[in-house]
């Protein structure tokens, strides 16, 4: 019965995806590298987050695992725009899967200008915003404020006509305030969420594990905190939000559908099990057929019966 | 390269030395297509560990299917996987990275400090079947942790320790000046030498020195790269490694097996923990 099943979603402005399950910025390099996976089975592939100019990313050590979880601080390194545009789009062009470029930048020019080299090239399918990267100077100045989260997605929607996905960060006080924010100033999706600042210290050595000192917390640590923002989230906007935060079993991608996403990103799990996207997606299915039901549409999003909920 | 996730078995444990264990695995794919001086990532399934361990593998034999991994306990992880009997499925990634190229003419001198042994019984092997006439420097901190020399069959094997228990009292980076003296390594002179070289980073940079003195040429050694390892496979960008010409390199796909011109030696991290 599984060919009656419709695991597709809309993201809004034309994206449609065959499954609901997407690969995040960052855990899947730019689709070329992971092994034995099959790309056409995707949602989508979100890739490293991109930036105007190359850039070396920081000084090692920029990794370390902690409880349930890693730390990374890996500093946006990555080839540039112009080779994403001129050498990987032509390639995503002829892949049967939905190539979304997360784009990140220090000023709002940059990621205008990083958008404006992107439009039109075959092969993209939309952008998501990196407004919420912990590990580069200034690099979370957009996510923690509604007013200027607004005013770069609003830059950005001004010079692109594909589907505009920003990505939140957790690290604020009110991560409502700034979806919303988003939400009015032109955004298609919200991606909730980025990664929890955090850190670790080598007693041996009495110095922080990475080289920058914090790094960005993900992992099956993170996962009932980003729940609880898409939560959030969900309940505040109108555009679909994508959950996003230690995902690692079918189980765990049906509570962030639950909810409220419309759709999930595996992060670190695609370090650990290549075939985790797959994985998820057949457990999704699985779900509905027992529950006698054939559309993700059709899943009993934000139970009724909670009702204390702040 | 052809990479499998299927698991393999475990078929025998032991301590080959003090602080060390061996696994050795049957797994006829991964022995067939592993070079020496790739990696695997292990998966392991200790309470609260998340990432794969990445190890070389020590040792393969693509007849009996089997391959051998040499690690320390160090942690969660590695207790989690020195605990596993005979039986146990491993869940293996890889082969991944690039392995040592060990073609050539010139005597082969292989140099490991500390762990940096786990990945040489492989090695010697391989440059043993080529004819290579293969030297093992070996350099521990005591004798109980020094690989035993049959592990290393074809080889002239020469220990140094640090407390002077066995073999060369000091680092076994000075046994490349007692045994090969720069008239022989010199370029041009006694036709040079190739090294293959492993362990921690304060040793490998004192090799760097040795060759820059004696003028054995950076292109000639070959060093397996350690640093902290995330995917394997080049997506998480967490195991990058200074590059001589500036950026940075990946260990997981660019090495771990790599000419020593290509790291700046100045700016290399000490992530050894073994």
């Amino acid at each position: 019965m599984a060919e009656r099943l419709d695991l597709t979603v809309d993201l809004g402005r034309g994206l449609r995806l065959r499954s609901p399950v997407l690969v995040a910025s960052g855990t899947f390099g730019y689709g070329f590298d992971a092994p034995q996976v099959d790309r056409s089975a995707l949602g989508a592939i979100v890739t490293k987050g991109t930036t105007l100019r190359p850039r070396e990313g920081n000084v090692p050590n920029r990794i370390a695992e902690t409880p349930s979880g890693m730390l990374n601080a890996i500093g946006l390194q990555n080839p540039g725009v112009d080779q994403v545009a001129r050498v990987y789009a032509p390639v995503w062009a002829s892949w049967n899967v939905p190539v979304i470029v997360n784009v990140a930048g220090d000023a709002i020019d940059e990621y205008v200008a990083v958008a404006q080299r992107l439009e039109g090239v075959p092969g993209i399918a939309a952008l998501e915003l990196n407004i919420s990267c912990p590990n580069v100077a200034n690099g979370l100045q957009f996510g923690v404020d509604p007013d200027q989260a607004a005013k770069l997605t609003s830059a950005v929607r001004a010079v692109t006509g594909l589907p505009l996905v920003v990505k939140l960060t957790p690290n604020v006080t009110d991560i409502v305030a700034i979806a919303r924010a988003v939400e009015d100033a032109g955004a298609d999706a919200v991606s909730a969420i980025n990664t929890y600042v955090g850190m670790a210290i080598d007693v041996r050595r009495s110095r922080p594990v990475l080289s920058r000192g914090s790094g960005g917390l993900s992992g099956p640590a993170i996962k009932p905190l980003a729940l609880h923002a898409v939560w959030q989230v969900a309940e505040a906007v109108r555009i679909p939000v994508i959950g996003v935060g230690g995902i690692m079993t079918p189980g765990d991608a049906l509570e962030f559908l639950l909810a409220g996403a419309v759709a999930v990103q595996l992060g670190t799990v695609n370090y650990i099990r290549p075939q985790a996207a797959h994985e998820v997606h057949e457990g999704i299915a699985e779900y509905l057929q027992e529950h006698g039901l054939r559309d993700l549409r059709d899943l009993p999003i934000r139970s009724a019966s909670v009702l204390a909920h702040a | 390269m052809s990479i499998t996730v299927t698991p393999a078995v475990v078929v025998e444990r032991s301590v080959p030395m003090a602080g060390a264990v061996e696994l050795v695995v049957y797994h006829p794919p991964s022995a067939a297509a592993v070079v020496p001086g790739q990696f695997f990532q292990l998966a392991v399934g200790a309470p609260h560990t998340l990432l794969r361990r990445p190890y070389s593998a020590a040792w393969s034999d693509p007849k009996s299917g089997r391959l051998r991994f040499i690690f320390n306990v160090v942690g969660a992880g590695s207790a989690w996987l020195s605990a596993r009997d005979e039986g146990a499925e491993l869940d293996l990634l890889g082969p991944l990275g690039r392995g040592f190229e060990l073609d050539g003419e010139r005597p082969a001198v292989c140099i490991a400090g500390g762990l940096g042994v786990a990945v040489f019984p492989g090695v010697v092997q391989a440059l043993v079947a080529r004819g290579r006439t293969v030297t093992m420097l070996q350099g521990a901190r005591t004798s109980a942790q020094l690989l035993p020399a049959d592990r290393l069959p074809g080889a002239d094997v020469r220990m140094a320790t640090d407390d002077g228990s066995r073999g060369h009292h000091g680092s076994v980076v000075d046994l490349i000046s007692g045994h090969f003296p720069p008239p022989f390594t010199g370029e041009g002179q006694g036709g040079g030498i190739d090294l293959f070289a492993c362990g921690p980073t304060p040793m490998l940079q004192a090799l760097i020195d040795t060759a820059r003195r004696q003028g054995i040429s950076l292109p000639s050694i070959q060093v397996a790269l350690e640093t902290p390892m995330g995917c394997g496979v080049g997506t998480c960008l967490g195991c990058a490694a200074p590059r001589g010409d500036g950026g940075y390199l990946l260990t997981c796909q660019d090495g771990p097996c790599v000419r020593a011109d290509r790291i700046d030696w100045d700016r290399i991290e000490d992530h050894f923990h073994g």
